[in-house]
């Protein structure tokens, strides 16, 4: 019972939707290394960096685009039944999401090469994301069942995929002009542990019957597969750090991608960015296990019909109808490898700076100790612009618009505010923080700030922070 | 720094605005929630035509049982509260035919009888419900149920045949149970 309230718990807390993977405060905020995760291209101008190991780069994001916890838990007198009942089943939609994701970099350095043009960064993380689309049909008919109706009910409303991977990674920076930077980012991915359920179709449907008064037809082409699931099920609790430890660090299944990005800018004030992250995909040959459902039977009951039915007087006539349904619609088992691409995601921004310059750029660069080049663009005190996020999910892409105002004070610190929509939410304000204080960088950033008046009320949270050591100095 | 000072304070002023309002939950609601779907399908379906009927010497025109291990299986028995066992039997035939339903638990001793005595056609459908549970007979005849003993015996002639087409009588049956899933 605890384990069923955890897990209920954890689909309306846990509960994140597209914008999950959205890093839009940290998208194109140059002034962090870890702006390189989100675009190869971004226009950084480090010597070097390092990030301390496990607190370089923290994200977690949260939401739900149906119902938040407090929705369904509220402590307003109401039966949960009956909320149950109005908030799920009767309102949220087929396209409603429950998914979430989490980052931790264990490892990220990066820097120049010894032509200033290229900077190289690389470095390793471990990465969970799992999305669950609301099981619509499915949960009516946990609910009420299927009793007097002749409704259809759809299986293929189960939809859900999740996974967990480390993946190491190194990227190139080129700034191949004055105007343009493109970069690129190889990835290996080790794969930890990986469910899927995306591909499901079929129907549970009672019509009247030809001869008994209902005839049920499951018509099915379901299945889920798994991969490190029953290695670490299977491990006991001394093994399990070694078992996912092996997995983590290429004993697991194994994959490749690929990210890739550019820099334009388009005057001397206005910038154009763009990436795409994840081109990539994971073979899950390690420890599969899948399960199906394909076929499809209909069933009256048993069916008696004399005399024929009489002339074997052994005749087991309920066996033989669960025999038949289970050679038509078959549930069965397997071990095949199978391959699964990862969430490809899409960032592009429209930045236009102005204020007052920080530093100098070009021919004119008062290039310190730690100057990085001197082809840089001024940086400038304040900007403004929009970004656009997609990614690709079950269902089909998901995009966020994302309005943004970047300050900068000094060399010092830099406060970065979003304001983002998506069909979720129209109500999503952000800030971010970013704060160097000689050769430490200390970030943190935190997105649907209105939600944090209701926490529990909130349908969507996220933060991310990180410390770096950066070298730095007045260029 | 004065621009700092001054945008730092004014993010404070926003962070703690927006910050930290909790409206309490209470997680033990979820005890209270209830899974009870009501699952329908059919049951059995026996058919015999008149010929069969005539066929037959003596009045008893068949007594079988049939297993039915549908309900007693533990994910069902534990589970079920409370049901509804449709039949309509309909007799096309030209003579008055009585059908008897009894559920056997799996020592083949007698749970629970239904008997249905029909005319014969045009006036032929009769449709009963039976209601296990605590608004009926006992769940456990439901969820000790092994086996389903059908007879017919017949209380009219074995040489008359009706105009109907293909005449015969039928037993249709379903099942309607609410279960606790949670």
């Amino acid at each position: 019972m605890r384990v069923a309230r955890l897990f209920f718990l954890a689909i309306l807390m846990g509960c994140f939707y597209a914008h999950g993977q959205n890093k839009q405060l940290l998208y194109d905020f140059t002034d962090i290394p870890q702006s390189l995760m989100i675009n190869p291209a971004a226009d950084v101008d480090f010597k070097w960096y390092g990030g301390i190991p496990a607190l370089s780069g923290l994200s977690f994001q949260a939401g739900s685009s149906g119902v938040s916890a407090y929705d369904l838990l509220a402590d307003d007198g109401l039966d949960i039944n009956d909320k149950v009942r109005d908030r799920l089943l009767n309102n949220m939609k087929i396209s409603d999401e429950l998914s979430g994701t989490y980052q931790i970099e264990f490892l990220n350095i990066g820097w120049r090469g010894k032509d200033s043009n290229y900077f190289y960064s690389l470095g390793a993380y471990n990465e969970g994301d799992a999305i669950g689309y609301w099981f619509k049909d499915i949960a009516i008919l946990a609910f009420d069942g299927n009793a007097d109706t002749f409704g259809r009910f759809d299986l293929s409303h189960l939809k859900t995929r999740g996974s967990i991977v480390n993946v190491y990674h190194f990227g190139v920076n080129k700034r191949v002009s004055d105007k343009l930077l493109i970069g690129g980012r190889a990835k290996i991915y080790s794969g930890i542990l990986d469910f899927n359920s995306t591909r499901n179709k079929g129907f549970l449907q009672n019509t009247e019957g030809q001869n008994n008064l209902i005839s049920t037809t499951l018509d099915a082409d379901l299945e889920m597969r798994t991969s490190g699931l029953n290695v670490i099920r299977a491990a006991d609790s001394q093994d399990i750090g070694s078992v996912i430890t092996k997995r983590a660090l290429f004993g697991g299944d194994l994959g490749l991608g690929l990210d890739l990005g550019f820099t334009s800018y388009l005057n001397e004030q206005t910038v154009f960015t763009a990436s795409l992250l994840d081109l990539g995909f994971i073979y899950h040959a390690s420890d599969p296990k899948n399960w199906t459902l394909n076929g499809r039977a209909t069933s009256e009951g048993v069916e008696i019909i004399l005399p024929g039915a009489l002339a074997d007087p052994d005749a087991d006539f309920y066996q033989q109808l669960i025999d038949d349904i289970e050679a038509l619609a078959p549930f069965e088992e397997n071990l095949k490898s199978y391959l699964t691409f990862r969430p490809t995601k899409l960032n592009a921004s429209l930045r236009y700076n102005f204020g007052k310059p920080i530093q100098e750029g070009g021919a004119d660069c008062e290039c310190g100790p730690y100057a990085s080049q001197s082809r840089r663009a001024p940086r400038y005190a304040n900007a403004v612009g929009g970004q656009l996020y997609a990614i690709n999910r079950p269902r089909g892409p998901q995009t966020a618009l994302t309005a943004f105002y970047l300050r900068r004070f000094g060399n010092i610190a830099a406060i970065k505010a979003t304001y983002t929509v998506d069909k979720f939410s129209a109500t999503n304000i952000g800030l971010g923080l970013n704060l160097q204080a000689g050769p430490v960088n200390l970030y943190f950033m935190a997105d649907n700030l209105l939600g944090y008046q209701n926490v529990y009320n909130s349908r969507y949270a996220s933060f991310q922070l990180g410390l770096n050591i950066i070298s730095w100095g007045k260029k | 720094m004065k621009d700092l000072l001054k945008y730092s304070f004014l993010g404070i002023i926003a962070l703690t605005t927006f910050a930290s309002c909790v409206e309490e939950i209470d997680s033990t609601q979820f005890d209270e929630l209830e899974l009870t779907p009501t699952l329908e399908g059919s049951l059995l379906y026996v058919e015999a035509s008149e010929q069969v009927i005539n066929l037959v010497t003596g009045n008893t025109v068949f007594s079988n049982d049939f297993n039915f291990d549908a309900f007693n299986s533990d994910i069902f028995a534990e589970r079920v509260i409370e049901g509804t066992v449709t039949y309509v039997v309909e007799n096309t035939t030209s003579k008055e035919l009585e059908i008897t339903v009894e559920f056997l638990d799996d020592s083949d001793a007698v749970l629970d009888t239904e008997i249905f005595t029909i005319q014969p056609a045009p006036t032929s459908i009769l449709q009963r419900e039976i209601v296990y549970g605590p608004a009926g007979r006992s769940i456990d005849i439901i969820t000790n149920l092994s086996s389903i003993r059908v007879s017919a015996i017949n209380l009219g002639d074995n040489t008359s045949n009706s105009s109907a087409p293909e005449p015969m009588i039928t037993l249709k049956s379903s099942g309607k149970f609410t279960v606790r899933v949670k």
